[in-house]
């Protein structure tokens, strides 16, 4: 018979895509409400954190959540307070002043719910950095720095859930490093409460979870004096024992995340210590 | 071989009151030391009572200028009722981000407040050395005075652009056009001179 030069064929036996496209995670929408169900609602997301890592910066932390939450946050050390006039409050108190910034990267979301750039996703940014503010207030020693300004900047690079959440545990990492002098490290927890009648409160949700479910809360604790120093988010109403729980919850799972920021913010130390040692030893 | 060091974090409880003082870089609370900063834990035995903990980090940390102490600054701008600059240094280590003072022209001088003139006491270039007094308020900078004999211009520059040399504490002279200005001159310790 004879040969068909003008096509390219192709093997004699051919199979659909899709079987070799199996675990990649871009499985669609309905595959992960399946997979939601059974999940533990107080197992925690495994934590990645490691701190000083940014040379620009003088402390830096990058805190990544099983699931694809990362965030990169940068911290500086006091400066001069830059207008005066708003300083009046922060200077009557005698004390510092934490600037926070919260940033969310244009391609941080799997098909945005705001447009990037809109005036909608910069309020939620100010939202968010005004609650990073009051999460991180009360654990840094501002009295020790007075008429200066510590400046803190979270950015978003993927949204997996507990995003808020995670900024804080970053940005109180950074600060550390920074070598601002703290009261003690600040662990962000995030929950939420899928709808449904008798639904329980789930630790760490992932972004399906977090777009569907009606009550979200974040808190935020300082572990070692065992203080809460913020608790964000709201929904739909419930028994105050409800949300008793909830927080019970959401301490229980900072508790538990606190080891893990602490190893790397001390191998941070350590790590800072042998660069420094090793470049007087190279120069002397 | 010294000891394997001791990293903290903040808010790592460290001893208790009784077993020790609390030193730089750590506070206390109900009755126990608490670390403040992420660093390296030092104890220091004192000679009267008991040791100082404290916690050090190897990179300086940013010193802020406090009440009393000398500072190294920069005249930036002059007026007939003060005088503004930067602080460059606070005692002998440098500032990561400059810092504005403000000397009035009642604390240029400890005698004879009155009869001062900042045009002939200070020009914008000179490096001056001066000692906080206040904080300031929210308004203003910090406040610095040079009404004492170790404290005024150190350098100055010349029109000339020569580096100009005291003659007493209030004049100094250009060494190549030998003309003579007004500057409130500070007379520097001999053990800070370099000879």
């Amino acid at each position: 018979m004879p040969l068909d030069h003008r096509r390219l064929r192709g093997p004699e036996e051919s199979q659909p895509p899709e079987l070799w496209a199996a675990g990649t995670g871009a499985v669609p929408e309905k595959e992960e409400e399946e997979d939601a169900a059974p999940q533990d609602p107080c197992a925690l997301r495994p934590l990645f954190a490691r701190a000083g890592l940014l040379s620009q910066a003088e402390g830096s932390a990058y805190v990544e959540l099983g699931g694809g939450t990362k965030v990169l946050c940068a911290a500086w050390g006091p400066r001069e307070a830059a207008e005066p006039g708003a300083a009046a409050a922060a200077a009557a108190a005698g004390g510092g002043r934490l600037l926070c910034e919260f940033y969310r990267a244009p391609f941080a979301g799997r098909g945005a719910r705001r447009r990037p750039g809109s005036a909608a996703e910069r309020d939620a940014e100010r939202e968010a950095a005004a609650a990073l503010r009051e999460a991180l207030e009360p654990a840094v020693r501002l009295a020790r720095y007075p008429r200066a300004r510590l400046a803190v900047s979270a950015l978003l690079l993927q949204d997996g859930g507990s995003a808020l959440a995670a900024a804080i545990s970053a940005a109180a990492l950074a600060l550390a490093d920074a070598g601002v002098e703290m009261y003690d490290l600040v662990v962000g927890c995030a929950l939420c409460r899928l709808p449904g009648p008798a639904a329980a409160w789930m630790l760490q949700p992932g972004e399906p979870e977090e777009r569907r479910a009606v009550a979200r809360l974040t808190v935020a604790l300082l572990p070692a004096l065992n203080q809460v120093s913020a608790v964000l988010g709201g929904g739909q109403g419930s028994p105050p024992d409800d949300w008793a729980q909830a927080l019970r919850l959401g301490l229980d799972g900072c508790h538990r995340l606190y080891p893990v920021l602490r190893q790397s913010l001390l191998r941070a130390s350590r790590r800072r210590d042998a660069t420094a040692a090793a470049a007087t030893t190279t120069t002397a | 071989m010294a000891p394997p060091a001791r990293y903290c974090v903040p808010g790592e409880r460290l001893c208790s009151t009784e077993e020790a003082t609390a030193g730089s870089g750590t506070y206390t609370r109900h009755g126990f030391i608490f670390s403040s900063l992420a660093g390296c834990l030092e104890k220091r035995s004192e000679d009267s009572g008991l040791p100082v903990v404290s916690v050090v980090r190897d990179a300086e940390s940013q010193l802020l200028p406090d009440v009393g102490a000398v500072v190294t600054c920069k005249v930036c701008s002059i007026n007939s009722r003060f005088a503004k600059v930067h602080i460059l240094y606070v005692g002998s280590t440098p500032l990561k981000s400059t810092f504005r003072g403000t000397i009035r022209r009642e604390d240029i001088r400890a005698t004879e407040k009155d009869k001062v003139e900042v045009y002939k006491s200070f020009r914008p270039g000179d490096i001056v050395l001066a000692k906080v007094i206040s904080l300031g308020d929210a308004q203003s900078n910090y406040l610095l005075s040079t009404a004492e004999n170790e404290l005024g211009v150190v350098v100055a520059r010349s029109e000339a652009g020569v580096q100009m040399v005291p003659i007493s504490w209030c004049e100094m002279q250009c060494p190549r056009t030998h003309t003579k200005d007004f500057r409130k001159v500070a007379r520097v310790q001999p053990q800070f001179l370099q000879t």
